[in-house]
């Protein structure tokens, strides 16, 4: 047996003692006990855990990413680029961008701190708002899997936003997450903690316009809405054709919260998405929706968990999912409906649409329902190209490659039609033209940019 | 003179999943010209429009059709179409997610008929109004939850805003109502004219008295087995095909 030296910045004990450094002491103990977790945790296996059967990463060799990029370039093309995306979409947004150095940007907060909503980095939030970050914290155990424990040890930056009492923020907050350069690990993080009656739309994007170099993204989004809250989330991942991204999305909605959850997953060679909402309080409703274009050899990993715990909760879930290629998609979706609740209704709705005869996708919802008094259904279709749509089209003069854009976008649309932001619908109309159209992404090199 | 352009179908043959439908048709239909094609049931003149039009389905396996002086069988559908060819369908197929208005403007730039914007919804909308549909067509899914009758009108609005050169019009006058029937045969009618040739297969000759047809043929058995004018439908209208397909069969090959 061989021994590895630590290689300089790598995911190791040294980047958590980095990170413990300065850390108020609940935070450093905390994520202490998570690298001692994610030590001992074994990696997921397709043949020991359920939600890992079709997706393999035991090529993923963890440590020999790197944390910390030490004394390489800014990323100022970077953030300048993530910027932009926010412009096209939502200008108006205020704008909260990390890198592995961690918070790099923030932008445009002015109309919201004037409504007393925070809007720092979880580092900051750790020091003047122990409380509201320990609570977001607590729905995202480290000892939960080797993923979330990696995530507690070594997330940097990130975007954390409170809500106060009441307060309907006038305008989005958009958090960017971005990378560059090969070997690069980030530990994305987003937070948003909604007091009782406020309410919030949150942009949440994930992208490496540098292009498709080998990195690591381990992200967590713990979301916490109060009573009566109204959370709107977006949520975009984008990373380059190299990145392995695993991420943890998982709100928790108090009574009579509303969630409107919408992601759409384009990048990544190799994504484990869980979006989980937890129906905590009486009256509590959530809608998730998805779009998903996979194409190359892409490996796209979707788990949802709609969990109702309180009585009269609903949740619906819809997640389109077009591939291509040798482009493969993972759907896995549970309903869980707690014994005390009762007159509940929960939803789910998974399409799947073939584009290549070497793509591949499937979906399996499951139902556990302890409660007598529910609604639940789940609906599962995958298909090609329907060729008489085709002939259709092409009758009119439309050439076949056009007549595919148009029923792919076609088939996505009643699920870009759920986004609840108008600018991000329309870039997500447009990103998803270029990804049909197999345009690659215009970014920045990233031989000058590590960031 | 010369010759406008013209359909020309002779001795096709087409098989469906390995069976003959067409066994030898011969056609001619210039520009400036409305035939009306009949048959009984079975008789192929569902399979002679997808065929002519190129459906991947329809497998040609004798004979040539052509357009314009261009042979037809190599083209794909899309290719055929921008070379002037339109079929409005007897079953119109739904494209959800796909509005009526970004279709037909996706379809005009396919033909090189690109209208600035205002120009478009202004031509669209009085066609619109034409064929009585309402405006909110405009922003519906191609055919997605409409009625029989509102399908058929949409494939006629295609036909006013495309403005091919060669139209098979599949039994675009059955499942409709007598005011429906008007509605649409006007809309037809509108388009009627010397650049525009029209194949119009029914099974009825109702229409036939709104479109007066230039001539009449009969298939049967994948095969014209009579041509004529007018007085043929009215012939077929009141005693029915028998007669017609019992001297056709009863004449030498």
């Amino acid at each position: 047996m061989s021994i590895q030296l630590p290689i300089a910045g790598a995911v190791g004990a040294a980047a958590v003692e980095a990170r413990r450094a300065g850390a108020p002491a609940w935070l450093a103990e905390r994520r202490s006990a998570a690298w001692e977790a994610f030590t001992e945790l074994p990696m997921p296996s397709p043949q020991r855990d359920e939600d890992w059967r079709r997706t393999d990463v035991s090529e993923l060799r963890l440590e020999e990413y790197i944390a910390d990029p030490g004394t390489a370039a800014a990323g100022e093309a970077l953030l300048q680029a993530m910027s932009q995306l926010r412009l096209r979409a939502a200008p108006e947004a205020a704008f909260v961008a990390s890198t592995r150095r961690g918070l790099r940007r923030r932008e445009g907060t002015d109309m919201l701190d004037a409504q007393g909503v925070i809007i720092c980095s979880l580092d900051d939030a750790a020091v003047q708002h122990p409380e509201q970050l320990r609570r977001a914290l607590s729905t995202v155990p480290p000892e939960e899997s080797k993923f979330l424990a990696l995530w507690n040890a070594l997330w940097r930056g990130g975007c954390f936003v409170y809500v106060p009492p009441g307060v309907e923020a006038r305008v989005p907050v958009w958090a960017a997450h971005t990378a560059a350069g090969a070997g690069a690990a980030i530990f994305p993080a987003t937070v948003a903690v909604l007091d009782d009656r406020a309410s919030l739309t949150l942009i949440d994007v994930y992208a490496s316009p540098a292009g498709d170099d080998d990195m690591v993204s381990v992200a967590a989004t713990p979301l916490v809405l109060g009573e009566g809250a109204r959370l709107d989330y977006c949520l975009l991942q984008q990373w380059g054709m190299g990145t392995w991204h695993v991420a943890t999305h998982r709100a928790s909605a108090g009574r009579d919260a509303r969630l409107r959850f919408f992601g759409a997953t384009l990048g990544a060679r190799l994504q484990k998405a869980y979006w989980e909402v937890l129906l905590d309080g009486q009256g509590a409703e959530a809608t998730l929706t998805g779009i998903c274009f996979g194409d190359g050899a892409q490996h796209l990993d979707h788990q949802s968990l709609q969990d109702h715990r309180a009585p009269q909760t609903r949740s619906d879930l819809l997640l389109k999912v077009a591939v291509r290629d040798e482009a493969r998609s993972i759907y896995g979706g549970l309903i869980e409906v707690q014994r005390r609740a009762q007159q509940s209704d929960g939803y789910v709705q998974n399409r799947n649409l073939m584009l290549s005869r070497g793509a591949r996708a499937s979906g399996i919802p499951r139902l556990e329902i302890k409660a007598d008094d529910v609604r639940c259904s789940h609906g599962v279709t995958a298909g090609h190209i329907d060729n008489d749509q085709r002939f259709y089209l092409e009758s009119r003069g439309v050439p076949r490659a056009e007549a595919d854009r148009l029923i792919v976008r076609g088939f996505m649309q009643d699920a870009l039609d759920r986004c609840p932001h108008q600018g991000v619908r329309e870039l997500l109309t447009e990103l998803l033209d270029e990804e049909i159209a197999g345009h690659p992404v215009a970014g920045v090199s990233s031989d000058e940019d590590v960031a | 003179m010369p010759e406008r352009p013209t359909l020309v179908v002779e001795g096709l043959h087409a098989a469906v999943e390995g069976k003959e439908i067409l066994r030898g048709v011969d056609l001619r239909v210039p520009a400036g010209e409305v035939h009306a094609l009949m048959g009984p049931n079975g008789s192929g003149k569902s399979t002679l429009a997808y065929t002519l039009m190129g459906h991947p389905k329809y497998e040609v396996t004798g004979g040539r059709a052509g357009f314009d002086g261009h042979d037809l069988l190599p083209l794909s559908a899309d290719e055929r179409a921008r070379l002037g060819l339109f079929l409005s369908f007897q079953y119109p197929t739904a494209i959800p997610g796909v509005t009526t208005v970004n279709f037909l403007r996706a379809a005009l730039k396919a033909l090189g008929k690109e209208l600035p914007a205002r120009q478009f919804l202004q031509t669209l909308s009085s066609e619109m109004a034409t064929l009585k549909i309402d405006e909110g067509f405009r922003a519906r899914y191609i055919n997605d939850g409409f009625s029989g009758g509102e399908k058929k009108r949409m494939e006629i609005l295609q036909l006013a805003v495309l403005r091919p050169r060669m139209a098979i019009l599949d039994e675009t006058d059955s499942g409709l109502d007598i005011d429906a029937l008007r509605t649409v045969a006007e809309g037809v009618n509108r388009v009627i004219g010397e650049d525009i040739g029209i194949l119009l297969i029914t099974h009825y000759s109702r229409i036939l008295e709104y479109l007066r047809p230039d001539a009449v043929h009969v298939l049967h058995h994948g095969r014209v087995v009579a041509s004529g004018g007018h007085e043929l439908a009215r012939r077929i209208e009141s005693e029915g095909y028998d007669p017609i397909l019992g001297a056709a069969a009863g004449a030498p090959a």
